[in-house]
């Protein structure tokens, strides 16, 4: 078997390499800290309470209904107290929450960007407590929601609305209210309701319409006293969406050049490629494809379905990185087994295939039922969130399995490592330097993998602490946390996987020794000999935090070894 | 102003909500002085009311800003941004309620900064004191909104996660404020007469939040022309209770009349989330106790 180039690479050419790595990774944290924005923004706003004089929408026109301007509709201010509504014996049918996004702001009219690539609704209802009419606490009532969307382009003028999507959707309402509280006035807590998602924002303005029909038929919108309905949007900035596309645009070229180089080192070997080639290559592809910057194409196109589209390619990668971790591992078993053939590894591999097999169901049945109806949530019934559920618990699981397969390999590695340890040393010389060969790269993979899981971990929970946005020193220096955090573990996972293509390819120094068996170079030969016994060791030490760690494990294997030996015995 | 309008009727709405079993009653007086000649009295009643009004327009304007009505509601930190298009596309706008807080701050506070007034003077002493209490007020909206946050990571995990301000419910405020006013400190000038401090030192210092006064309440008992007092002859009252609203307090002692009257009410309603109530009439007698 062939030598890669990790090995064959002097302690000092690896460093300087780990270290341009790392200063690349630098750089795309930076990036997202320092230059990119947040990466949503959102606009909270309070709708209109427009009143359907005429009933239009309950005998079925599809009429927008403005919130302001040349042609607004006509409003109430205060839903319960206005004059009209005793005028007019208004009632709740005639009610329609208008809203219109975006606002002028500093007396300057704003419009969306195509930039902004995707828009969330969600709804929050300002529930009153009130004596006569109270929220039925006892059970969460259910909300039929009639909602209509509207859309134009800046050029058109308010009789051009065309209609995007309308649809009647149910949703739950969950309030509480705390016990001192329960007086008149007061407000309910109520959770916030998932209005609509759209994967893409090709217009300038929009409009949504909104209507909570109620009737003697059906328990529908019994939630009490309503005083004000707010619809809060969330877009992607236009400026992270720069950078985003800008770190795609910049790291495709690169990993596919990589790729290239990596394949042509394979096929210049001539002999047949082994597994851990071959699937080092698809796991180059996969990121390939999952770095094309296709997105360019929203910005002249209406190209909804790119949210879904950039959710499957992101799952496809992290499948074809776990499913690389286990072949690779698989691979440097140490043992006799000849596996080189998928079909060794098909149990782990259907695990990560039932697991993303169940995301991609529930990623379809939600982002893709949106495609045609963007109010469409698989939350918002019963069955719907049964079998989101189900498919979330299934994915879990065989995520747990996967983790555990996993270790039991990784364990295994280690103490055949062990158990080779010792008789490396009267081995024959092929024979030492193929088993050190692969015991070092698999170390080296193992601490790189460790710590950019690591990392991710890390970043993640220091996210999630933070909630939000944190932000260092003066005003002048703001680190936007989240962003970075984006950015970053995205160049992350594309530098690890550009570091494997370089680090693993077939080295030519090996070849070349191999191709004369008898008469081993003897610079190699040296180079060889102390790697067996400590370069691994000097050359991880760079990493020496993480190195540590690996003792201890290494230390915890070869106990959990000899207490199951005791067993045994 | 629109919301400025609207946001002084829900503050005297507020007022009188909080107040409707006390012996001041927050009561109003058609004319511009809004609560009357008693507001020139620098007590507890006055701090109040200059902190709900301030409260009330912060709570209006910056939901006016979020209704779209109101054109001139920033958009960033930076005031006057070169391109505001631009720096929208690239990271959004900022809150509105921080926009409703500095224009609270700028209009309420205006009146307060006319006059040069000289030290120790009571004039000056009146305008630091509604200051500290416009401010009490705003401080009620702004620094009580609540934080909502969506998740809408891959498949909707939290690994994405945006948040934005709630304004709070103006009756929270308004409780907020009441309890401000029972537990407000008593200020005098310091010894050079620039500057307001606290009279009893064994009170804490208040804090920005805090209600100040400088002089006792009039007496709310009885009508009195020069103090404003509107006295309480006629206010209902409620006969065994032993709270501010029970006729032995309410009455100051006075005792109370006692009438039998007819009330018309609306009942059997058919409530729905809104709007109109279609109601039956139904009649009731009712004992009533007023104020001698």
């Amino acid at each position: 078997m062939a030598g890669v180039v990790l090995e064959t690479l002097g302690n000092k050419k690896l460093s300087i390499l780990i270290i341009s790595l790392l200063l690349i990774l630098t750089v795309f944290f930076l990036v997202g800290g320092l230059v990119a924005p947040a990466p949503n923004s959102v606009i909270p706003t309070t709708a209109i309470n427009c009143y359907d004089e005429d009933k239009l929408w309950q005998i079925g026109e599809s009429k927008p209904f403005l919130p302001r301007g040349k042609y607004a509709c006509k409003s109430l201010h205060d839903l319960h107290h206005d004059k009209a509504i005793k005028d007019k014996k208004l009632d709740a049918n005639q009610i329609v929450f208008s809203q219109q996004i975006p606002f002028v702001k500093n007396n300057t009219a704003l419009h969306m960007s195509r930039w902004f690539q995707n828009l969330i609704g969600v709804i929050d209802l300002d529930i009153e407590f009130k004596q006569e009419n109270p929220y039925p606490e006892e059970k969460t009532p259910e909300m039929l929601v009639e909602a209509r969307l509207y859309a134009r382009f800046k050029e058109e003028t308010d009789k051009d609305w065309r209609l995007i999507a309308s649809s009647k959707e149910q949703r739950t309402l969950e309030c509480t209210i705390e016990k001192d509280k329960r007086e008149d006035g007061q407000a309910y807590n109520c959770e916030l309701i998932p209005f609509f998602e759209l994967g893409s924002v090709f217009y300038d303005y929009y409009l949504i319409n909104v209507r909570l029909p109620v009737s003697e038929r059906n328990d529908y919108n019994k939630i009490g006293s309503l005083s004000d309905l707010h619809s809060i949007f969330i877009i992607q900035n236009g400026g992270f969406t720069k950078v985003w596309f800008s770190m795609k645009t910049v790291l495709f070229p690169m990993v596919v050049a990589a790729l290239c180089w990596f394949w042509n080192r394979v096929a210049s070997q001539g002999r047949p490629t082994n597994l851990t080639e071959r699937t080092l290559f698809a796991l180059g592809i996969v990121l390939s494809i999952m770095n094309c910057p296709v997105e360019w194409f929203t910005l002249f196109f209406n190209l909804p379905f790119m949210m879904l589209l950039n959710d499957i390619r992101d799952g496809a990668f992290y499948a074809m990185l776990l499913s690389f971790w286990i072949i690779f591992v698989g691979e440097h078993m140490l043992d006799q087994t000849e596996r080189n053939r998928l079909s060794a590894y098909w149990r782990h591999l259907a695990v990560v295939l039932l697991a993303c097999t169940a995301l991609f169901i529930f990623e379809m049945c939600e982002r893709g039922r949106q495609l045609v109806n963007p109010f469409y949530s698989i939350w918002s019934s019963e069955i719907g969130s049964v079998a989101a559920f189900t498919f979330i618990i299934v994915a879990s699981i065989a995520a747990c399995v996967y983790f555990l397969f996993l270790c039991y390999l990784v364990f295994k590695v280690f103490r055949n490592i062990g158990s080779k340890r010792t008789s490396l040393l009267h081995m024959s010389s092929f024979r030492r330097k193929y088993y050190s060969g692969l015991i070092f790269r698999f170390k080296f993979l193992m601490i790189v993998t460790l710590l950019c899981a690591a990392l991710t971990v890390i970043f993640f929970i220091l996210g999630q602490v933070s909630e939000g946005q944190w932000k260092w020193g003066d005003e002048d220096i703001n680190i936007e946390y989240t962003s970075a955090f984006l950015t970053g573990v995205y160049g992350m996972w594309n530098v690890y996987v550009m570091a494997l293509l370089a680090l693993y390819a077939p080295s030519h120094k090996q070849f070349a020794s191999e191709a004369d068996t008898d008469t081993i170079s003897q610079e190699e030969e040296v180079q060889l000999t102390q790697q067996s016994i400590s370069t691994s060791e000097k050359s991880a030490a760079n990493i020496s935090l993480v190195y540590a760690y690996f003792q201890n494990f290494q230390a915890w294997a070869k106990g959990g070894k000899r207490n199951m030996a005791g067993q045994v015995n | 102003m629109n919301s400025i309008g609207r946001g002084a009727n829900m503050a005297i709405g507020e007022c009188q909500w909080q107040f409707r079993f006390r012996r001041w009653n927050c009561s109003t007086v058609a004319d511009s002085s809004v609560f009357g000649p008693v507001i020139t009295i620098a007590s507890r009643e006055a701090a109040f009311t200059h902190a709900i009004s301030a409260a009330g327009v912060v709570h209006a304007v910056s939901r006016s800003c979020r209704e779209g009505e109101l054109h001139s509601c920033h958009c960033s930190r930076a005031q006057r941004p070169r391109d505001l298009n631009q720096e929208w596309n690239w990271g959004g706008c900022g809150d509105n309620i921080e926009y409703g807080y500095r224009f609270a701050k700028a209009f309420v506070d205006v009146r307060e900064q006319e006059k040069n007034h000289p030290r120790h003077s009571p004039q000056l002493a009146r305008m630091l004191m509604n200051k500290h209490n416009n401010e009490g007020g705003r401080k009620a909206v702004y620094n009580y909104a609540k934080v909502a946050c969506k998740c809408h990571g891959v498949s909707g995990s939290c690994a994405l996660k945006t948040c934005w301000q709630q304004l709070p419910n103006f009756r929270e405020i308004g409780d907020r404020l009441r309890d401000r006013y029972d537990g407000a400190t008593e200020i005098r000038f310091n010894r050079r007469g620039t500057r307001l401090v606290r009279k009893n030192r064994r009170y804490n210092k208040p804090t920005k939040e805090d209600l100040i006064y400088m002089d006792p309440s009039p007496d709310y008992c009885v009508a009195n022309a020069t103090t404003g007092s509107m006295g309480t002859r006629g206010r209902l009252c409620v006969r065994n209770s032993r709270g501010m609203e029970g006729c032995d307090l309410m009455c100051c002692g006075r005792g109370y009349n006692t009438y039998k009257q007819k009330i018309v009410e609306r009942c059997h309603c058919k409530f729905h989330w809104c709007c109109y109530v279609e109601c039956k009439t139904c009649e009731r007698i009712v004992d009533v106790y007023t104020c001698k």
